[in-house]
């Protein structure tokens, strides 16, 4: 599995860092999403799943395996 | 300064959108002000409705049009869209532009305010809460809104703006007069007060600069090199100081409220004092149930809004606490749930404008509980509260709230 996030969407809330430090960081000049690991194990899904779904902008996705 | 009053319903308002409606008006006997805006949806009023009270204004009560009214700048502007309407009215940078001018001073601050740059303050704050709390901690009882709600935002704002705490009782009596004087003449005096006090900031930082966020605003550069125009940089000084204060103060009386009233909640956060995440988790559903902000929009052209004829110049009031209740996006919205799964509040708004200051208000809180905690891990309300101290208006809360341990 693949996370992706739009920039232009996301406005900087954190939630993803928050609630999946491993996988989600955010910058230093705008506070916004940062995606350390776009590709992560499956023992994260779960939580990537859950930080996407509380983006309240909808910024994040998830995307098939590698490649896809 | 004019409150332009529109005693009556304008002519493209159809009846059945009619509701006399006065936010500002908290009923006796209504111990949470959140509660006059819930009794409307219990109604079953129009989910889009229009008021004549405040000189005149509609009411989202959909989450799906709150949150359209949050992001669509090019309907819904905060450009000169107070409630009721006051002008001149300053205008915030950046809050008070719309998209894309509005991304000079965002970008400006924004730096200052990234979870990074609110993590960097940890250690200050936890000081500064420390110091508070053992203020009264061994006299068993306090007033939580005088002793510590309101004096914790308001020296974290001294901090930021690098002033002395000894500047804390006159920001305290200049922002306690501007949050809650809804006399005309004393609003325009303090108006005046405010000013000053930061055109006086704004020199002294411009001569000696320091690390601090006025000292970044007054020396930042515009695209041809130059300081900002003097009336932006104060202008965002204002909003620094309007947003950061009396919103924080609030949100942490109805969650100490709350908690002195939930034994279970007690126990829930003083077991988790060593781990940050579910804490912060925690402090995210305090922040859906306890959303004290009811933020403002004008119409900026004639159109149709979810088949409403929406006039320009019109205000519209987005009401968080019944966004962050609506039961098409919240499972068992009325439970608080400390361990919420999936939690899409809108309490610092969504889009352009989200505030900026998110970060640090919920560190703020956050520090505040885990200090409190654990020098009063155990309290509750006093039996006496005095006379009825709960306020409606863009900023519900309460003017004292009692506590003994």
């Amino acid at each position: 599995m693949r996370v992706l996030v739009s920039l232009a969407v996301c406005q900087g809330h954190a939630r993803c860092e928050d609630l999946c430090p491993e996988v989600f960081a955010t910058d230093e000049v705008e506070g916004k999403c940062v995606i350390k690991q776009p590709e992560f194990p499956p023992e994260l899904e779960e939580k990537v799943r859950v930080a996407v779904r509380n983006c309240p902008e909808g910024a994040l996705r998830l995307a098939g395996g590698a490649g896809s | 300064m004019t409150l332009l009053w529109q005693p009556s319903a304008p002519d493209h308002v159809p009846a059945e959108l009619m509701v006399d409606f006065d936010f500002f008006h908290v009923p006796e006997g209504t111990g949470d002000p959140t509660e006059i805006w819930h009794g409307l949806v219990r109604r079953g009023v129009p989910r889009i409705f229009y008021t004549p009270y405040n000189g005149g204004h509609w009411v989202f009560l959909n989450y799906a049009d709150i949150v359209e009214g949050y992001r669509n700048h090019e309907i819904f502007s905060t450009h000169q869209a107070p409630i009721p309407p006051m002008e001149p009215f300053p205008v915030m940078q950046p809050q008070g532009i719309d998209p894309p001018d509005h991304h000079v001073f965002r970008q400006l601050l924004a730096p200052m305010f990234t979870p990074l740059a609110v993590r960097r303050m940890t250690e200050g704050l936890q000081l500064r809460a420390k110091e508070l709390i053992s203020r009264f901690a061994l006299n068993g009882a306090c007033d939580f809104i005088s002793d510590y709600a309101a004096k914790f935002p308001t020296g974290t704002f001294l901090d930021l703006f690098g002033l002395p705490e000894s500047r804390l009782p006159e920001f305290l009596r200049i922002a306690n007069s501007f949050f809650r004087s809804t006399d005309p003449e004393v609003r325009r005096a303090n108006f005046v007060e405010i000013y000053a006090e930061l055109d006086g900031l704004f020199r002294e930082k411009e001569r000696n600069p320091g690390t601090d966020i006025a000292s970044t605003i007054v020396h930042a550069k515009d695209a041809d090199s130059r300081q900002h125009r003097w009336e932006d940089i104060l202008n965002c000084g204002f909003l620094l100081f309007v947003a950061g204060l009396d919103t924080v103060t609030n949100t942490m009386a109805y969650v100490w409220r709350y908690l002195a009233t939930t034994p279970a909640a007690r126990a829930y956060f003083r077991e988790r004092l060593d781990d940050p995440t579910a804490f912060l988790l925690a402090i995210e559903e305090l922040m859906r149930i306890n959303a004290v902000s009811n933020l403002f929009r004008r119409v900026t052209h004639d159109c149709e809004f979810r088949g409403v004829r929406l006039k320009r110049n019109d205000r519209v009031i987005l009401p968080n606490t019944v966004a962050n209740r609506d039961p098409a996006v919240f499972d068992r919205p009325e439970e608080i749930d400390l361990g919420r799964k999936v939690n899409n509040h809108v309490t610092f708004g969504v889009g352009p404008h989200r505030c900026i200051g998110s970060h640090l208000a919920k560190r703020e809180i956050m520090i505040s509980l885990q200090e409190w905690l654990k020098q009063i891990p155990e309290f509750e309300l006093a039996q006496a509260q005095g006379p009825l101290s709960a306020f409606g208006g863009s900023v519900m809360g309460f003017e004292s709230l009692k506590l003994v341990w």
